[in-house]
């Protein structure tokens, strides 16, 4: 019997789930996300791949999820009623943030609200130092008098976080053991368990918002997991996490900061994955949705990770200078620039007579003016008709016709007229200028950390990323692309090779003069234990466990740190001389010089992976060809000035590989220009580039 | 020899070389090694046109804004032709184009095919510039030979070639010569990327057509501001704000400006401004401006570019000598906190050419702390703390943001876990301090309170601050903010120290800051009275302040509102307020 792993992502608009069969086969569906109840989209999507399949729920094997009910949560305040427990004189730590603001210039900036009120921060008189030593002792009868008021106001949630709690947990954990006490029915987050990590609103805001979406995230895959059952599917649910490994649904539950945002880690784990298949270690990923578009960057076969994030921030111009708008995680995540500008975003012209396109953007509702929805802004989506690239009669296989008049109306009104330009000029504009704040998203993951976008293969999904990755390409001189099967529900198909990943910091604040290595070593090998236990009841056996450490570092009185990777092994001196070398090569790699500054150790980080013990990547994949819905093969496609028109070809993915335009196509593949059709997504590939397609059914374009 | 140019190209090639003053910054941010930079963001990074205009600026600090070009000029007077390839020029004297001398401006002019095609700049401001006191940045200094050392400028690099000699100088003046040069090693990582990415674009566009690009990135600016500022009421209006004294000369400091807004130009002329100040927070006259623009960019379209094509339509005038554009040798190094009010005396003209549009003044108080000694390896240490400036003042509208830095700032705190593990201190509060946000239909936002005590032997203290007699003004019948309050050991044998000071303090003794609040806006009995009870149920008003201020009668013990009583005291307070 063939078995099938399912893979299902919330996103704002759509609810994409993928079923990927032992066979090889594939089956997507993308259909409208319930805001109501998000698990409803996921069951009845699941629901309509069985049977179109026509297998029984029986034959699913695995159901991974990523998901945005916390996120949700989050941006619409309506998580747990949370109280904060904190160190006297520092209950506003969690109001004040690191008090950047995101917005220069703007008078009317308001800081998004907190999430636990004041008068539920309760202070207690104790006081640690950054060794953990006892300044002050911990005032018992604070701490009832706190729990008390807790008891009284009725919440559902009570976190903790006490100055300097990762180098001594013992304040909290008194704290801990009263609040269980006496209030046995609320959930307890103590920062000291969930982040034993310096820096105390990252900690504080990371230990309230778990508590603050861990209800709602219970009552969620509780719920998912209940309606599975009821299916008649009942395997265990996985989660993917920001850091893009996945978790069992009891970590999610217990530690939701975790799994906050999933859904664009998945997409980027599945470029990690298909491109090891393709041998392929340097990757830029581009994921262009309707608002918004991420990069990020896979260098040497590892994905590259930040130490934190902001939730419910909203995207401006997706700017790493500009921060503080969300409420910070101090989470791992795979690092993403993001940047406003998706299909929906607008393009406009000021009174200087310069164009700009995004960040505002059309939403899905009007959305753009061709979706007949009541839009009038001229959007790139709306460009992308007009240039031919999108087929009016055939998103999502024809379900979704576009007019392409009400495009032309738009942009001829508020981009061509203004600038006294032909309409064909404006919608190329458009089209080159939505590239252009690309390339920042894709400059922001690489030159501005000091790495050569040349150097990478740009590998793009997202419903508009295989129309605008040739243009971006060009533009960064990029001369490789993947687009992957079924770019337009990428994230879903991530979900399904992902590898299980657990991740722990340590905060270990000392210089190497300072450190004593057996110490150092007794540290670290309570962290790997945690991480060997995790991966034990997960069910991995000792041959499918991988630990490895990773530490931040930085040179004594240095603000920034960097991560660099420990040497494996049990830590000796000759470990500790290695990192410091470690450092010092990334640092000159990453700015250009080094000193001889003492080395200062500042986080530990340990990850367990479990791997699979059968690859999760298919060996290959059959894919369900569709017709091009019209029958039309052929249409006038506009590249640029210098190109003009072209009567262009129009294929599907499995009509690229044999496939040939009328010019001598070599081997193997086609030449540009050509445009190739599916039911997620077209990918477009302008002259000057040639497009193939390789064995795991990615399409590959060269230049 | 001007080409054609299109505007989606333009937009483009402006995308570009944001991109690289971006990556610049960024360079900036991730390898500096103190937290002046790094959280407090106290630099910027930009690319010049060769003959000397800004054509695009990293994001960082308003008061920057237009503060490089004159530096850059400074440099140009002083080589004229001498500029060749692997040149780095440095400049830090605030009388030849740079602003005080903390502020290390770096200048690596960019060479395509041996022709000079830009300029790839930084400033940083260093943790210590030598001087009388650490931190450089002393209000009772008298002449700027006290304030450190003086860079005019000069080449630190000659051709690729590191001029030792300047370079060995900085390391002996300074206090802490890891952090500055480590700092300062910061700024060229990012001039040398600057450079890398404008070559590239040259390599992409040619030489010639991206020169016009860029001329036209300028003009298109130009345009864009003109149109914005054609918008505004036109008119004349004046305003005074102060400062309280200079921390020498006991009497106030008066700002006035005239503000006109005329076509598409803005005048402004602060005639009738004091004369410049003994102590240094004496603002050198490029600075003024910086600051008259970003009071400008705040009413405008914030996205215009900062570049040179936006202080065009600007003429600001001042007499010579007086506060906003003092001779030399006029100490500067405090001027941050001119800084602050010049914004705060041009928002006051522009709440009353603009009514309705603009909030009262923020509050905050310009508090800058620096605490330095030597540890028991006679190694100096030095914590230099500029405390976010704000809160915001209420309305339109809205309330001022408690604790929230004013528009024109983007700097972060420090961790105070950070602080305790690097510096010799412990940070025992920090929070809002409640009934400090003047009363208005929309309250100012809550000041800071802040304890710091030293934990060495002996630290020398140095604090700047201000707001201690003139307040931050409300709008439109708002009340000011609360003043700013400094104390020493203030639940031992409390002692109120002056706004500005300079003292040594001893091992456990405590200093603690209260800033003042912002200003208020609108009539505090039209406050909607559930807002004045969420304030007070959030412990951010106390039950007197309520009822003083906002004719609220609300009960200590429940926190019940007493609605009869508060209708009552409302109306007698009225009557009161029209005897």
């Amino acid at each position: 019997m063939t078995e099938y792993r399912v893979g299902a992502d919330i996103g704002g608009t759509f609810t994409d789930v993928v079923f990927l069969g032992s066979d090889g086969t594939v089956l997507a569906k993308k259909i409208a996300s319930t805001p109501d109840d998000y698990s409803r989209a996921v069951l009845d999507g699941i629901n309509a791949c069985i049977e179109e399949l026509g297998v029984s729920p029986g034959s699913v094997s695995e159901v991974s999820h990523g998901f945005t009910v916390a996120t949700n949560a989050i941006i619409e305040q309506k998580g747990a009623s949370t109280a904060l427990i904190t160190t006297e004189g520092f209950r506003d730590i969690l109001e004040l943030r690191r008090n950047r603001v995101p917005t220069l210039y703007d008078l009317y900036y308001q800081k998004p609200p907190t999430l636990v009120k004041r008068q539920l921060r309760l202070e207690v008189r104790e006081r640690l130092n950054f060794r953990g030593e006892v300044l002050q002792p911990l005032d018992t009868a604070d701490v009832d008098e706190a729990v008390q008021k807790i008891k009284m106001a009725g919440v559902e949630s009570v976190a903790v976080c006490l100055l300097h709690s990762y180098a001594n947990p013992e304040h909290e954990r008194y704290i801990g053991k009263v609040v269980r006490e006496q209030l046995p029915d609320v959930i307890l987050t103590l920062s000291s368990e969930l982040l034993p990590e310096m820096k105390e609103y990252e900690r504080t805001s990371t230990t309230v918002i778990n508590g603050y979406v861990r209800p709602v995230v219970e009552r969620y895959m509780i719920s998912l997991t209940k309606g599975l059952e009821e299916m008649g599917v009942g395997v265990p649910l996985s989660v993917m996490q920001s850091n893009g490994g996945l978790a069992t649904s009891a970590i999610a539950m217990e530690k939701p900061v975790y799994c906050i945002e999933s859904g664009p880690a998945a997409g980027v784990v599945g470029a990690f994955h298909l491109g090891n298949r393709l041998g392929m270690g340097n990757l830029m990923t581009l994921d262009m949705g309707g608002t918004t578009a991420k990069a990020s960057i896979i260098e040497n076969r590892e994905i590259l990770q930040a130490p934190e994030y902001e939730v419910g921030g909203g995207i401006s111009v997706g700017h790493r200078l500009l921060r503080g708008s969300g409420h910070i995680l101090r989470v791992p995540s795979i690092d993403l620039a993001e940047v406003g500008a998706g299909g929906g975003s607008i393009a406009s012209v000021d009174s200087s007579g310069s164009i700009r396109v995004g960040p505002q953007s059309s939403g899905a509702v009007p959305g753009p003016a061709c979706y007949q929805q009541g839009g009038r802004d001229a959007t790139v989506t709306d460009s992308d008709v007009m240039l031919g690239y999108l087929n009016p009669k055939h998103l999502l296989g024809g379900d979704f016709p576009l007019d392409k008049e009400l495009a032309v109306d738009a942009v001829s009104r508020n981009v061509a007229s203004p600038l006294g330009i032909s309409d064909i000029e404006a919608a190329h504009g458009i089209h080159l200028l939505v590239n252009s704040n690309m390339a920042r998203a894709l400059r922001a993951v690489s030159s501005e950390r000091g790495r050569d976008p040349r150097r990478f293969v740009l590998f793009s999904f997202g419903g508009g990323g295989p129309v605008h990755a040739a243009g971006l390409a060009e533009m960064l001189d990029i001369t490789r692309i993947v687009v992957p099967p079924f770019p337009g529900v990428f994230s879903s198909f991530g979900l399904l090779v992902a590898d299980v990943e657990h991740h722990f910091v340590q905060t270990y604040f000392k210089t190497f003069d300072e450190l004593i290595v057996p110490d150092l070593a007794d540290l670290l090998e309570g962290l790997w234990e945690q991480g060997r236990k995790q991966l034990s009841l997960e069910g991995f056996d000792d041959s499918n466990q991988e630990v490895v450490t990773q530490v931040d570092m930085k040179y004594e009185g240095q603000v920034s740190d960097l991560t660099v990777m420990m040497p494996a092994g049990k830590v000796t001196q000759q470990t500790i001389t290695a990192l410091g070398e470690a450092y010092a090569e990334e640092h000159e790699k990453s700015f250009g010089y080094r000193t001889d500054a003492p080395y200062q150790l500042v986080n530990l980080r340990v990850i367990a992976r479990g791997h699979s013990p059968v690859s999760r990547v298919p060996d290959r994949l059959e894919i369900p060809t569709l017709a091009s819905q019209d029958g039309q093969a052929e249409r006038p496609v506009y590249f640029g000035p210098s190109n003009g028109w072209l009567d262009t070809k129009v294929v599907d993915r499995s009509g690229v590989a044999g496939g040939s335009n009328g010019s001598s196509g070599g081997s193997s593949g086609a030449s540009g220009p050509l445009i190739i059709e599916e039911y997620d997504s077209t990918t477009v590939v302008p002259p000057g580039w040639r497009a193939s397609v390789d064995q795991w059914r990615n399409i590959i374009l060269e230049r | 020899m001007v080409q054609t140019t299109d505007p989606v190209t333009r937009e483009i090639v402006k995308n570009a070389l944001m991109s690289a003053a971006d990556t610049m910054a960024l360079t900036v941010v991730r390898t500096a090694r103190s937290a002046v930079i790094k959280h407090g963001m106290d630099f910027s990074t930009a690319l010049f046109t060769a003959d000397g205009q800004q054509v695009a600026q990293g994001l960082t600090l308003p008061p920057h804004l237009g503060s490089m070009a004159p530096a850059l000029e400074g440099v140009m007077n002083a080589f004229g032709d001498d500029v060749q390839p692997g040149d780095v020029f440095a400049n830090n004297d605030p009388y030849e184009g740079a602003s005080h001398l903390p502020d290390i401006f770096l200048f690596k002019p960019i060479f395509a095919n041996d022709t000079l095609m830009g300029w790839s700049c930084c400033i940083g401001h260093q943790t210590d510039i030598g001087g009388r006191v650490a931190g450089g940045n002393a209000c009772d200094n008298i002449e700027i030979y006290q304030e450190g050392l003086i860079l005019p400028p000069l080449k630190l690099y000659s051709k690729g070639e590191l001029n030792q000699a300047v370079w060995r100088i900085l390391e002996k003046n300074v206090r802490v010569p890891e952090k500055v040069l480590g700092d300062v090693q910061a700024l060229l990582a990012a001039v040398r990327f600057g450079e890398r990415d404008l070559l590239r674009l040259v390599d992409e566009y040619g030489f010639e057509e991206l020169k016009s690009y860029m001329i036209d990135i300028l003009d298109t600016t130009e345009r864009l501001t003109r149109a914005e500022i054609s918008n505004l009421p036109q008119g004349e209006w004046e305003f005074s704000d102060y400062i309280d004294n200079d921390g020498i000369d006991p009497q106030p400091i008066e700002i006035h400006a005239k503000l006109k807004i005329q076509g598409d130009e803005v005048f402004v002329d602060f005639e009738g401004t004091s004369p410049q100040a003994k102590g240094s927070i004496n603002p050198n006259f490029a600075y003024t401006k910086s600051n008259v623009y970003a009071v400008v960019k705040c009413l405008i379209d914030p996205a215009i570019q900062s570049n040179s094509g936006f202080f065009r339509p600007f003429n600001i005038t001042a007499p010579e000598g007086c506060f906003v554009n003092p001779q030399h040798p006029a100490p500067v190094a405090a001027r941050g906190l001119a800084g602050f009010r010049i914004c705060h005396t041009m928002f006051g003209a522009m709440a009353k050419a603009m009514p309705g549009k603009v909030p009262a003044a923020w509050g905050g108080g310009e508090i800058g702390v620096s605490f330095g000694g030597y540890d028991k390896n006679r190694k100096a240490w030095v914590y230099l703390e500029f405390m976010n400036d704000g809160p915001r003042g209420g309305g339109p509208n809205m309330d001022g943001g408690d604790g929230l830095s004013s528009p024109v700032l983007n700097m972060a705190n420090t961790p105070i876990e950070s602080i305790e593990a690097d510096q010799p201190l412990l940070i025992e509060r920090f929070g809002l301090y409640p009934d400090t946000g003047g009363a208005g239909e929309y309250r100012g936002g809550l000041g800071l309170i802040r304890d710091y005590r030293v934990l060495a032997d002996e630290a020398v203290f140095q604090l700047r601050s201000d707001r201690t007699d003139f307040l931050p003004w409300g709008v439109d019948g708002g009340k000011p903010g609360a003043p700013t309050r400094n104390y020493l050991n203030p639940d031992t044998d409390l002692e109120e120290l002056p706004g500005k000071k300079l003292m040594t303090l001893k091992k456990g003794d405590l200093y603690r800051v209260i800033q003042a609040g912002g200003g208020g806006y609108g009539d505090p009995l039209k406050r909607d009275v559930s807002a004045v009870l969420d304030d007070v149920e959030q412990e951010k008003l106390s039950v007197p302040h309520a009822r003083d201020e906002y004719g609220v009668v609300i009960d200590q013990d429940t926190l019940k509102l007493d609605q009869p009583a508060t209708e009552a005291l409302r109306a007698e307070m009225a009557k009161e307020r029209r005897e």
